[in-house]
């Protein structure tokens, strides 16, 4: 059952965090993405920023998007099939594979293992992309804008960096909205896999033992959460949302019960589905095997 | 947001910022329509500046730049065009229907919701009209007004075959076009001009006229059309020998005027009586400025007419149909003014308050102007139309009843020709309009025959067509003007029986309520004719048509409307009009304060038993 919080001027909030009901809510007539900020003032901080991630040309970025914008449909639709070509892509990206899995291994990086996920990313969309650690660091002040308080929110604003950490990012993706996306937000969850894979590559003989698939189940990551707005009232199944309730879509924890299905990480199947539902897990078992490569070659 | 709305930008003053906090606090307590009258002004302006700031939405323009042509800066261009002489697209004909909500609020149900509930079973069980329901107050030319002033602004064209709904029908519909087991709606002609990324999963649509308060209906939204409406001689409007507007070869049983889809005579009566207006007004400005010629003479004539009309629109037709003492105040003070001379000091000369729109400086607000889909919906008035009139004749008693759909498209020259200019006005402004209220649909609009579409129902229609358009339904629509959303059927409406149909066909669900269902239910301020949900769109966008035009601020001076233009729109209003043209009716006008109040009935005739 959702967990729903109404506080009069504060909050209306509803926390879904089982599996089919996540589905359900996210398959909802009138759920939707944008956000209106109403219902309260936490409803609306979190509005503002999402606000934010748009192009100076006023073009959204793709996972803020409308359900039903023709435009994001058609953006998925061709990134999907673009990224389904998953055996040139990871070809492409070899050279930073191969760096992952030294770094998995337990080898020393000269940078910061998240400057090579965004480049290998990065390069997904455009193959000369580099990464660097000016990059790195303008995609994680975009994912600490979005979790930040308000007094922290309040300074990334402020001081300009909001504002020179969405440029840099855009600057980098050339225009494209979906690498811009995915070099600074999506880019973490693959950032969070691989440290696990070190955790678990580190313990014992797991690296020996336990096979790429596996690895990639035991470590892929879903978004913490993803957020909605019910913008008029309605019961999905047995919740009944109200109208302007902004809805947490907890994914992690609800792939968590799933974690036999990796598809869910990715709302594989459903409207949103993420257009890297193939390929992501199919890197991060290359990363593995490419850890894996050196420790029997060197064995 | 700024690059969305083309870099317009709302500027709140300190003035209004405070007015707002006090209005907050006063309207914990009393509703506006309950304070006394000034107040009750003062805060009509409040809603509007809240409004203005939160409520335009540009769309993107759907059109190319047009082509300069002389006299764009001295006077209205055929489509528009260069109203503003620094975004010359800006509310011409084919530019886009602007939002009065946040773009994501505007977009459609998917499909499966988008058909539910049934627009036929609404149009059977809450919209049909069982008995005439008269609103009494007012008369018929009122009813023709709107439709003549809708047609001036806006039109999204006629639709096109191909794609259409399909609403399923009950089993016990005896719909005659059952297209196995449904009925078919065509779509709105769609938008295929490129859309702007930032448009998301906002439907667009193409306003076919001028969005500009141009009296387009009369002198049309294009070069073209304006030719063929003229006569070429002294700046005057076509007519026949009889003095009556000819008629248009390609419309059958339509008159020669600028836009005349869905015509009937109520339409034709107003357009005979500004045709002939125009000309008039061409005679006065010949004897004052000899010199002049054919085109001259026609572009001044029209700038003078079409500012008559938007001011009998605002002072008369408004307060008129929405009859609550601070409305007619405000309403008076949007054209002219406030009628106290330390205020108007106080409040300095650019002061909208003080001086009225009329000649303050031009101001877009938050967005470019354009008309809106929220615009079009609250218009959507056709309850307004009666099924059976009684045409009386002014020299004699009695009176012959009549079918409206028997005085419209391909019959209605016909019908004006039997009965006449004169008695016809005089029986629309002695019959009543219907109520916009549920249950007052007029019938024969809901099985219509237009042309070569298929069989109408107009009122099934009226609800798609909001719903395919992207217009939020009822309570959301309320809670994007401000207001509080209902959380119950009865907390809407008070006439009898409706809650529990609404619930039924709505299934429990309040938010799901149509727009167009929301508004002819809700219980109205005193003295209104519609909904005071409709009233928020309205006090916003009336306001926008003037404030937003060049020539109703900045160039409305006598260099562009000379001396005698100002003088014209000064002392001239509906009644003067009519006497004008048709001196016959100056008994039946005797004493009557509104001409879009009922007029007197000359002879107490023996109904006919009908
Ligand atoms: C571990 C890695 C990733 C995970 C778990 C993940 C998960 C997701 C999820 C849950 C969504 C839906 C978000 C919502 O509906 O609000 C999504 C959307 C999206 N993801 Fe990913 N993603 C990952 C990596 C990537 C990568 C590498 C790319 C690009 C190459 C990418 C591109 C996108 C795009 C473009 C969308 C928006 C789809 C749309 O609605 O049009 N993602 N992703
Ligand atoms: C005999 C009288 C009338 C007839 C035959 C008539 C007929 C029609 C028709 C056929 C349409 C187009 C329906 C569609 O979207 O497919 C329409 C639309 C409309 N009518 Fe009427 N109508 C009449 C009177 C009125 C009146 C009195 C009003 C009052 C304001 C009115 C307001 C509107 C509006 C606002 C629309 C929507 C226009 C648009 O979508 O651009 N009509 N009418
Ligand atoms: C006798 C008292 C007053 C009356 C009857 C009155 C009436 C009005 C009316 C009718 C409007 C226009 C509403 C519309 O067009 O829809 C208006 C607007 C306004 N009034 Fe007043 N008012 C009064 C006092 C004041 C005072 C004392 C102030 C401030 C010093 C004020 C400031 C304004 C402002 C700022 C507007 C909006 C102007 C705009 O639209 O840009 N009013 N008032």
């Amino acid at each position: 059952m959702a967990l729903i919080i109404t506080i009069p001027g504060l909050v209306r909030l509803a926390l879904v965090r089982d599996p089919d009901e996540l589905l359900r809510v996210n398959d909802a007539g009138t759920v939707v993405r944008p956000l209106s900020g109403r219902g309260g003032l936490f409803n609306r901080s979190v509005a503002e920023k999402l606000a934010v991630f748009r192009a100076a040309d006023g073009d959204i970025w793709p996972a803020f998007r409308d359900r039903h914008d023709p435009l994001r449909a058609a953006h998925q639709t061709s990134l999907e099939s673009a990224l389904s070509n998953i055996g040139p892509l990871l070809e492409r990206i070899a050279p930073e594979i191969t760096e992952l899995g030294n770094y998995v291994r337990g080898g020393r990086t000269p940078r910061s293992m998240g400057v090579v996920v965004q480049q290998a990313v990065g390069r997904l969309f455009l193959p000369d992309y580099v990464a660097s650690e000016e990059s790195y660091a303008a995609a994680r002040t975009l994912q600490a804008w979005l979790s930040a308080w308000p007094l922290r929110a309040a300074w990334l604003r402020r001081s300009g960096a909001l504002k020179a950490a969405l440029d840099h990012i855009e600057v980098a993706s050339q225009g494209d909205m979906a690498c811009a996306h995915a070099t600074a937000l999506a880019m973490h969850n693959i950032v969070k896999s691989i440290e696990l894979m070190r955790e678990l590559a580190l313990h014992g003989d797991n690296l020996a033992k336990i096979e790429p698939k596996d690895a990639m189940l035991r470590t892929l990551r879903a978004p913490a959460r993803v957020v909605r707005e019910a913008r008029d009232g309605d019961f999905v199944g047995l919740v009944r949302l109200r109208s302007r309730t902004l809805i947490l879509l907890a994914v992690e924890t609800a792939r968590q019960q799933r974690a036999s299905d990796p598809g869910l990480a990715f709302f594989a199947g459903a409207w949103n589905q993420c257009p890297a539902h193939g390929l992501v897990p199919a890197l991060l078992g290359k990363v593995w095997e490419a850890a894996r490569t050196r420790v029997i070659a060197g064995s | 947001m700024s690059r969305e709305n083309d870099g317009f930008v709302y500027h709140r003053g300190l003035l209004q910022a405070v007015l707002d906090v006090v209005y907050r606090v006063v309207n914990f307590f009393v509703r506006w329509d309950h304070l006394p009258t000034l107040l009750g002004a003062a805060n009509l302006s409040v809603f509007r500046e809240r409004l203005r700031e939160h409520n335009l939405h540009h769309t993107g323009y759907g059109t190319t730049s047009p082509g300069w042509s002389p006299g764009n800066e001295r006077w209205r261009s055929a489509d528009g065009s260069f109203n503003s002489l620094d975004h010359p697209r800006m509310g011409m004909a084919g530019a886009r229907f602007g939002r009065n909500f946040p773009l994501p609020e505007c977009v459609p149900d998917s499909m499966d919701d988008l058909l539910e509930p049934s627009p036929r079973v609404i149009s059977k069980v809450l919209l049909a009209r069982d008995t005439f329901i008269p609103a009494t107050s007012l008369n018929l030319l009122a009813a023709a007004w709107i439709q003549f002033e809708t047609h001036n602004w806006f039109s999204h064209g006629i639709p096109k075959e191909g794609n259409e709904f399909k609403i399923p029908l009950e089993p016990d519909d005896h719909w005659p076009e059952n297209v196995r087991g449904c009925m078919q709606i065509r779509r709105t002609v769609s938008d295929e001009t490129p859309r702007e990324p930032w448009l998301g999963a906002t439907p667009t649509f193409r306003n076919l006229n001028s969005h500009w308060w141009d009296a387009g209906q009369i002198y049309g939204s294009n070069r073209d059309r304006q030719l063929e409406i003229r006569s070429k001689v002294d700046g005057k409007i076509k007519v026949g020998d009889d003095g009556m507007l000819p008629a248009d070869p390609a419309h059958p049983g339509a008159d020669l005027t600028g836009f005349n889809d869905n015509w009937w005579v109520g339409l034709s009566l107003l357009h005979n009586l500004f045709a002939r207006e125009h000309n008039v007004i061409c005679d006065g400005l010949k004897t004052r400025y000899p010199a002049w010629n054919d085109e001259e003479l026609f572009q001044r004539a029209r700038l003078i007419n079409a500012a008559l009309i938007a001011k009998i629109h605002t002072i008369e037709w408004t307060p008129g149909i929405l009859g609550h003492p601070a409305l007619d105040f405000s309403m008076h003070a949007n054209w002219s003014g406030i009628p106290y001379r330390v205020l108007k000091t106080v409040l300095g000369e650019n002061s909208e308050a003080a001086y009225g729109i009329i000649h303050t400086p031009t101001d877009q607000h938050s967005a470019p102007y354009a008309l809106t889909e929220e615009f079009t919906a609250v218009y959507r008035l056709h309850p307004l139309v009666p099924d059976d009139m009684h045409v009386r004749r002014i020299d004699a008693a009695g009176a012959d009843c009549c079918k409206l759909v028997d005085m419209q498209g391909s019959a209605s020259r016909k019908f004006m020709e039997t009965h006449g200019f004169v008695n016809l006005l005089y029986s629309f402004g002695t019959a009543h309009p219907g109520a916009i209220r549920l249950h007052n649909y007029p019938n024969f609009l809901r099985q219509f025959k237009k042309d070569d579409q298929p069989l109408l129902d107009m009122a099934a229609i009226d609800i798609m067509r909001d719903r395919e358009r992207g217009v939020p339904r009822y309570n959301r629509f309320r809670e994007l003007v401000g207001k509080k959303r209902v959380k119950t059927f009865e907390e809407i409406t008070s006439i009898p029986d409706a809650a529990k149909k609404m619930r039924a066909i709505y299934k429990g669900d309040v938010d799901r309520v149509d727009l167009m269902v929301g508004l002819l239910a809700e219980d109205l301020p005193d003295g209104f004719g519609f909904s005071d949900t409709a009233f928020r769109i309205f006090i916003l966008m009336a306001s926008r048509r003037l404030k937003s035009d060049r020539f109703f601020t900045d160039d409305y001076r006598a260099e562009v409307y000379t001396e005698f233009g100002l003088d014209w729109i000064q002392n001239n209003g509906m009644k003067s009009v009519l006497l004008r043209h048709v001196p016959q009716l100056g008994q039946a006008l005797e004493g009557v304060n509104n001409a879009f109040a009922p007029w007197n009935v000359l002879r107490a005739e023996p109904w006919p038993s009908s």
